[in-house]
């Protein structure tokens, strides 16, 4: 072999040959054998060579997607408001807060943003989360003032006297003091509705747990259902307590006994109903917010694997293109993603 | 001084009048209630349209739309909430106010009945009641939770339960559970005596919009260019499709086949496959759904009646409406439709389980879905334990259900313990009126 006098040095830099292989499609962890070391050409390669299932980009994609999916049209419609057929209505002066409202270009991102802002302050820093809070309910109620100035109601306190007028001011200027004070307390203890929510939620667990040692041993007799009629001498079931005033017990008289009711197998249960208290806290307790309400994954959802479709066709993605990674059903939906395939990302 | 002291103590004789309004995001459904009298809702088209000559529709203007083509909308609902309210003031002006609104009243002696969808945003809900009391002058105005005005309608009627007609009807409903699935989102609420549970509901990001984009994607990839065709995909989407209930099998039989293979089923359509004729925006505006013809391929039919376009539409059609059971189809990490309601049912003591489950009302545009009901019946069967007792029903019309419980609702006495006057509103300020919504029904006892 003829090298001109050149010595190769073992080097630690593995070469990468051209070819392929069949390989183990096991999960996203994979792609990092496959990625070349070389920095470099990375770049350039990124779009043939990653097979991965939820690279990074492939979280961006997913997410563009599911973003312009969730646009309202395919362009930006910009339609302004059309002039009335019968010419403009006398315009009645805006109060300034409904100004505001009518200029305001806000998106739903925009106020769900601000709203996270918000949260995100009043967390690290409840001071100035009051602050600003009173900040921005301030507009609101001097406007409050502003239109009762306006509306008919104080003309007649101004004709009465300013004595009452006087005293309705300092009633409000209290007002205020005791509602940015309340707010200030309402802000501080973010925390303590937790605390307070835990030990319900472990009166739930306990229940829970009750309740699923009653379902074990369900032959029990001793617990008659309203279902399966009561007879008098056995002592009320505390699982549907009578005396709920939120939901009372069923009114009608039940039906008539029968000579198979005691018998274990037939009898049916019912969890142990939720008390007075425990109802009045949970029609009382607070919404939760936007994005706490948005329901995610449980652990029953990642249990199984997300499916796949075919990019083509829409059947299931049985097979991956080599170049891109997308899923394809088979040879004819190959071909077919293949010119697009190539005119994306080339040959 | 002497007038204005009776007048604070009589206060403003109750408006007679209630205007009912469930502001959709694709539809308003507006109504009034006079007295006793219910009158029949209006559904209007939520949006400013501009079509292709660059004429723009203002609310249900749109019925004179011909041609919709091309057409693009402006919607002030986002997500189920009034954001663009420049946009809602000139479609609520239009429809209830103008002197020759088709819906015309006086606010000033008017009370509305406003529904919202649940966990707002606090400043969108500021806004809406900024909105009411300055600048439109209703003379009251109560704002609830859209899905919890469901429970004050007959809900046993709506399960055909077997009654005796003597039987007291209950209003509201002692528990049920709403799905409410529009065109924005889905969420699951339970209510308890006409009072949501909030900390149960759960809000999946699935809805009719999102349904319709996804359709016109596929269409793009497999058909032609549908992106600028959002009314009529729209329209595509509320005729054709269908909940599965046997998705592995009805794609199965969907599938084309490898490359040269001709599967029967596919060649047949298996019932499955139908033929939606595009309007051609001249003599037709709307699209017909057509039964598929195998054997003649669309092309010959294309060469002998030129003017038709035909898409042939198969597994599209069970594809869509499966992301609101499936949303990790497209990537979405979200839970189905079956698991949002076991999620919101894990929120709340496992007592109140049964009556939830018996209970299950659906709601919205999505509720029409053929099978929507039984799919989640039988997957609900699948997750929650065996003694459980499942009803998943459907009002007759389940796109005015909520604005039909709202009526009742207007009607019923707890309306008057949720309203706010112009004049409390005016001595309390924004923030009073805000907790009193926030706060919902008293519970008594």
């Amino acid at each position: 072999m003829n090298n001109f006098g050149v010595i190769e040095v073992a080097s630690t830099a593995t070469k990468n040959t051209p070819g392929w292989a069949y390989v183990p499609d096991t999960g996203p962890a994979l792609s990092a054998a496959l990625q070349p070391a070389n920095r470099k050409r990375a770049a350039r390669k990124q779009a043939a060579l990653s097979l991965s299932d939820l690279s990074a980009r492939e979280e961006t994609r997913i997410r563009k997607d599911l973003e312009t999916l969730d646009r309202d049209s395919h362009r930006d419609a910009n339609i302004p408001i059309p002039p009335r057929p019968g010419g403009s209505r006398a315009q009645n002066k805006h109060t300034p807060n409904v100004r505001k409202i009518l200029q305001s270009q806000k998106t739903f991102a925009n106020h769900l943003d601000d709203y996270q802002a918000m949260l995100a302050l009043a967390e690290s820093n409840p001071a100035a989360a009051a602050a600003m809070n009173a900040a921005l309910t301030k507009p609101s109620t001097p406007t409050t003032a502003a239109s009762k100035s306006a509306s008919p109601v104080p003309t007649a306190a101004s004709a009465g006297g300013s004595k009452r007028s006087a005293a309705a001011a300092k009633r409000a200027a209290a007002k205020e003091k005791q509602e940015q004070e309340r707010k200030k307390a309402r802000q501080t203890p973010k925390a303590e509705p937790e605390p307070e929510a835990e030990p319900q939620q472990q009166q739930h667990q306990q229940q829970d747990d009750q309740t699923d040692v009653e379902m074990t041993d369900a032959t029990a007799p001793t617990e008659p259902t309203p279902t399966s009629a009561p007879e008098p001498t056995t002592p009320q079931p505390s699982t549907y307590p009578r005396e709920s005033l939120i939901l009372p017990a069923y009114a009608k008289p039940p039906p008539a006994a029968h000579p198979g009711d005691g018998d274990p197998l037939l009898v049916s249960h019912v969890p142990p109903f939720p008390s007075d208290d425990e109802l009045r806290a949970l029609m009382e307790a607070p919404p939760l917010s936007y994005l706490e309400a948005r329901a995610a994954w449980g652990d029953e959802e990642r249990r199984y694997p997300v499916r796949a479709f075919c990019a083509v066709c829409g059947y299931w993605g049985r097979v991956k293109c080599m170049k891109c990674g997308t899923r394809v059903c088979a040879l004819e939906c190959l071909e077919a993603h293949r010119e697009e395939c190539v005119s994306r990302y080339g040959l | 001084m002497a007038a204005s002291r009776k007048s604070r103590a009589t206060g403003p004789p109750r408006p007679s009048t209630t205007l009912v309004l469930d502001n959709g995001a694709d539809t308003i459904k507006a109504g009034f209630v006079t007295g006793d009298k219910t009158h029949a809702p209006r559904v209007i088209p939520n949006c400013l349209a501009r079509d292709r000559h660059r004429k723009t529709y203002v609310g249900s203007e749109l019925e004179k739309c011909r041609d919709f083509g091309e057409i693009a909308f402006r919607r002030p609902v986002e997500k189920g909430f009034v954001v663009s309210w420049e946009a809602q003031k000139e479609i609520w002006d239009r429809e209830f106010f103008d002197d020759k609104a088709p819906q015309r009243c006086d606010p000033s002696e008017t009370r509305l009945v406003l529904t919202e969808q649940p966990n707002a945003l606090p400043a969108l809900q500021t806004h809406c009641d900024q909105m009411v009391f300055e600048e439109f002058g209703f003379a009251s105005y109560c704002r609830g939770v859209g899905p919890a005005f469901n429970a004050y309608q007959d809900i046993q009627a709506i399960f055909h339960t077997p009654r005796t007609p003597e039987t007291p009807v209950d209003i509201p409903a002692e528990v049920i559970l709403v799905i409410d699935s529009g065109y924005s989102h889905t969420t699951v609420t339970p209510i308890v005596q006409g009072r949501p549970l909030h900390q149960a509901i759960r809000r999946l990001d699935v809805g009719g919009r999102l349904m319709t984009n996804y359709l016109t994607r596929l269409l793009s990839v497999r058909h032609f260019d549908m992106r600028n065709e959002t009314f009529i995909a729209n329209e595509m989407r509320e005729s054709v499709c269908y909940v599965s209930l046997d998705f592995k099998g009805d794609l199965e039989k969907t599938w084309k086949g490898t490359r040269g293979e001709r599967r029967d089923e596919y060649l047949s359509g298996a019932g499955i496959a139908k033929d939606y004729v595009l309007p051609d925006s001249h003599t037709t505006f709307h699209g017909v759904v057509r039964d598929y013809e195998p054997g003649v391929s669309a092309r010959a039919r294309k060469a002998a009646v030129s003017t038709e376009d035909i898409l042939t539409l198969r597994n599209e059609r069970f594809v869509v409406p499966e992301l609101l059971f499936n949303p990790s189809d497209i990537g979405m990490r979200q839970p189905g439709l079956a698991d949002l309601v076991m999620q919101s049912l894990s929120a709340l003591p496992i007592g109140l389980w049964p009556g939830l489950l018996a209970n299950i009302v659906v709601v919205g545009g999505n509720a029409k879905l053929d099978n929507f009901i039984q799919r989640l019946q039988m997957e609900l069967l699948e997750r929650v334990p065996d003694e459980c007792v499942v009803r998943v029903a459907r009002p007759e019309d389940p796109i005015t259900s909520t604005w039909l419980g709202a009526a009742n609702f207007a009607r019923h006495e707890h309306v008057e313990r949720l309203t706010v006057t112009k004049q409390e509103y005016e001595e309390h300020g924004a923030g009073w009126a805000a907790r009193k919504f926030a706060a919902g029904l008293p519970v008594e006892t």
